[in-house]
């Protein structure tokens, strides 16, 4: 078995040690860091969301195999140059204002950090205009914004708005989800997308971006 | 002399030991004492560092045991909520239990058409009006967050709409401590003035903090209000296995009750005596979908641990949940799920039992499952009333009679059977147990559709007894006032 093949194994396996020391091997056996982390690493995490989208896999696992692929990645990191690294796309993320619930939001932006996103957590409570500076600042393709009370839902338009007027929504892909949220809500508010739960948040934001 | 009567045992279901009860209750204990809570809303802050809590960075309180136990002196163990006609009709204590609706829906079935859409306020509407009418579901919550009504008003607008059309106890939400105050000036004009609101509340608060054990500024704001004006309260937060909490139901039942226990606390420092409505939400996180599960085993499993608790330890009223389902449709699924967690909430003597008619984990109401759970409860009921053992009922008599009696003789003939019916056996009426022939030439109907028709019925036939045109009057000003 190559050594990329067992790298896969022990990500989806969600062995930590084994990868990290499989990842190590690699490094030190001259294979290049971005082969490692495409053919080793987002492959495997490619694998785990499918399997986790066809129920063969429980969240717990899909997390794991996603931590495991972190602190790989850890290894590799130092071997890029700076903003070398591909990224399918940069995601600001966060909880609206108001809404203190992040269980969620958080399994989203784990999901997405392993497909190969790039993730600014802003946490919860998020003001529109927090959301929208921290769009301009990283350049973000992609606004994913979660609420989980109803009361709540208001800010995701008002945060659309406050992006409207400074300039930037046909910069960046507005995704809404969470409990109370609908695709009709989506449209309403014109969002770019809406996804019902973590893993259709994947398949939606690589949708919207025009990736596979 | 008198024969000695024979007392009835009434099936009780039983899932902790005392030293199991206990060791949950000690570890709530230690969760408050060592690691702490952080509590958001500053007044309650301070009244807790007061009171005897330590003050950490951010927030960040500890809780000495003995606060825990004053509160629980002080709470008490009884809460009897009215109808809104002032008729005591929930006395919420260790054998009562009683079953309700839920709240917040964002969807709901379609009663004409079956297909799944975003609730309106006419849906709040027909879920009081067909709890109003059914008799075994004793009090309404809204079952549905309307699209066609401003939503910062949300509840203002669902708690109006639910005293219009049902006369039973509302157990309601409200996001801050304005709203709040909206609701409560609404409920006054039905009961008449503050102090009959007082005297005879037809009301309960439902608030919850954010597991884990954070407690957020406009839930406290709610929770004090209601301690303050003597609104009965419950305060489940949502420590469900595996999201909000461990996903051992042990840990998560003792951060829950952690959490209640600090609600529990500046509750009673606020208003010493209010009633307190105790036990979290304890159900699980699908470890496939990660929705909040409303059918499973667990939620039921350890509100029946709850109550267990309750004998041993707290001697509050609990809150629970039954009568719901994850499936999407009323289907078969639907009717398991609802059926295990209503029997289940019966026999551990749960006391204010709500969520009843949801599908979808709480996504979806149903009116026709609200229908079918009446049934359901009735069933159930009939089964926890137990088998009286008497003389009547041993019917010796009656065995006499028709074992040795003329050819011919039958026990559906005999006068013990003509008297004993109606209370010895469990008489259905949505439940079909009609011969084949005759189920198929009434349109061989199932469970679903049957109550449908069912539900249709009760909202055209059933007169809900309306309020004086003078409160009706004073709750429009107070919504065009808002």
């Amino acid at each position: 078995m190559s050594d990329i093949k067992a790298l896969n194994e022990a990500v989806i396996k969600g062995d930590i040690q084994t990868a990290v020391t499989l990842t190590q091997n690699a490094m030190d056996a001259g294979k290049k860091a971005q082969e490692i982390l495409d053919q080793g690493l987002i492959a495997a995490m490619d694998q785990v969301g499918d399997r986790f989208a066809k129920g063969e896999m429980f969240v717990p696992q899909m997390l794991r195999s996603a931590k495991t692929m972190q602190e790989c990645l850890k290894l590799i990191k130092p071997q890029f140059q700076e903003g070398d690294v591909t990224s399918k796309g940069k995601v600001v993320i966060g909880t609206v204002k108001g809404d203190l619930h992040d269980i969620g939001k958080n399994l989203v932006a784990m999901m997405m950090e392993g497909a190969g996103f790039t993730i600014t957590d802003l946490g919860v409570d998020v003001s529109a205009d927090t959301f929208m500076k921290k769009v301009q600042e990283v350049e973000a393709d992609i606004l994913a914004m979660s609420a989980l009370l109803s009361t709540t839902m208001p800010g995701m338009r008002e945060t659309i708005e406050t992006l409207q007027k400074a300039g930037v929504r046909n910069k960046v892909m507005v995704m809404i989800g969470g409990a109370p949220v609908t695709a009709n809500f989506a449209s309403e508010i014109k969002a770019d997308a809406y996804a019902p739960d973590a893993g259709s948040a994947v398949i939606e934001a690589k949708k919207v971006l025009g990736i596979s | 002399m008198k024969p000695l009567e024979i007392p009835t045992f009434q099936p009780r279901l039983k899932v902790l030991n005392r030293d199991q009860a206990l060791a949950i209750h000690a570890a709530a204990l230690e969760i408050l004492d060592k690691t702490g809570f952080r509590m958001e809303h500053p007044g309650a802050m301070e009244m807790l560092a007061d009171a005897g809590c330590r003050i950490l960075n951010n927030n960040w309180l500890r809780m000495p045991s003995y606060l825990v136990e004053e509160a629980l002196k002080s709470a008490p163990t009884q809460i009897t909520l009215y109808d809104q006609k002032g008729n005591k009709t929930m006395p919420l204590a260790n054998g009562n239990s009683f079953y309700g609706t839920g709240s917040d829906a964002t969807f709901t079935l379609d009663l004409e058409t079956g297909d799944r859409r975003r609730a309106v306020k006419k849906d709040v509407e027909n879920f009081a009006r067909l709890v109003d009418g059914l008799e075994n579901i004793a009090f309404a919550m809204s079952m549905g967050n309307p699209e066609d009504v401003p939503i910062e008003n949300i509840y203002v607008y669902v708690f109006a709409e639910m005293v219009k059309n049902t006369n039973k106890p509302i157990v309601f939400i409200a996001d801050s401590g304005k709203d709040i105050a909206k609701i409560y000036d609404i409920a006054c004009q039905v009961a008449g003035s503050e102090d009959a609101l007082q005297r005879k509340p037809f009301l309960l608060n439902y608030s919850e903090a954010i597991s884990p054990l954070r407690f957020p500024e406009n839930v406290m704001e709610r929770l004090m209000f209601c301690a303050e004006k003597k609104i009965p309260v419950c305060f489940p937060s949502g420590s469900n296995a595996g999201g909000g909490a461990p996903v051992t139901l042990a840990g998560a039942m003792a951060l829950g009750i952690a959490e209640n226990l600090v609600g529990l606390v500046v509750h009673q420092l606020v208003g010493k005596g209010s009633s307190f409505l105790f036990g979290p939400n304890v159900s699980t996180l699908d470890m496939k979908s990660s929705v909040v599960s409303y059918g499973c085993p667990e939620w039921s499993l350890t509100q029946a641990a709850l109550a267990d608790m309750r004998d041993e330890i707290y001697g509050l009223p609990i809150w629970a949940f039954a009568g719901a389902s994850d499936a999407k449709v009323m289907d078969a699924q639907a009717g398991a799920e609802a059926m295990f967690s209503i029997i289940t909430a019966l026999l551990s003597r749960s006391n204010l039992i709500h969520d009843v008619g949801f599908l979808e984990y709480g996504s979806t109401s149903c009116l026709e499952m609200v229908t079918m759970a009446n049934e359901l409860i009735s069933m159930s009921r009939f089964f926890a009333d137990g088998i009286p053992v008497t003389d009547q009922t041993l019917a010796i008599d009656a065995i006499e009679r028709v074992a040795r009696g003329e050819p011919g003789s039958i026990f559906l003939t005999d006068d013990h059977t003509f008297e004993h019916f109606m209370q010895s056996l469990f008489l259905p009426q949505l439940l079909d147990r009609s011969r084949y022939d005759s189920w198929k030439s009434a349109g061989a109907m199932d469970f679903y559709n049957r109550c449908n028709l069912e539900a249709k019925r009760i909202l055209s036939e059933h007169q809900v007894v309306p309020k004086p045109d003078e409160v009706l009057k004073r709750i429009n000003e107070i919504l065009q006032n808002l």
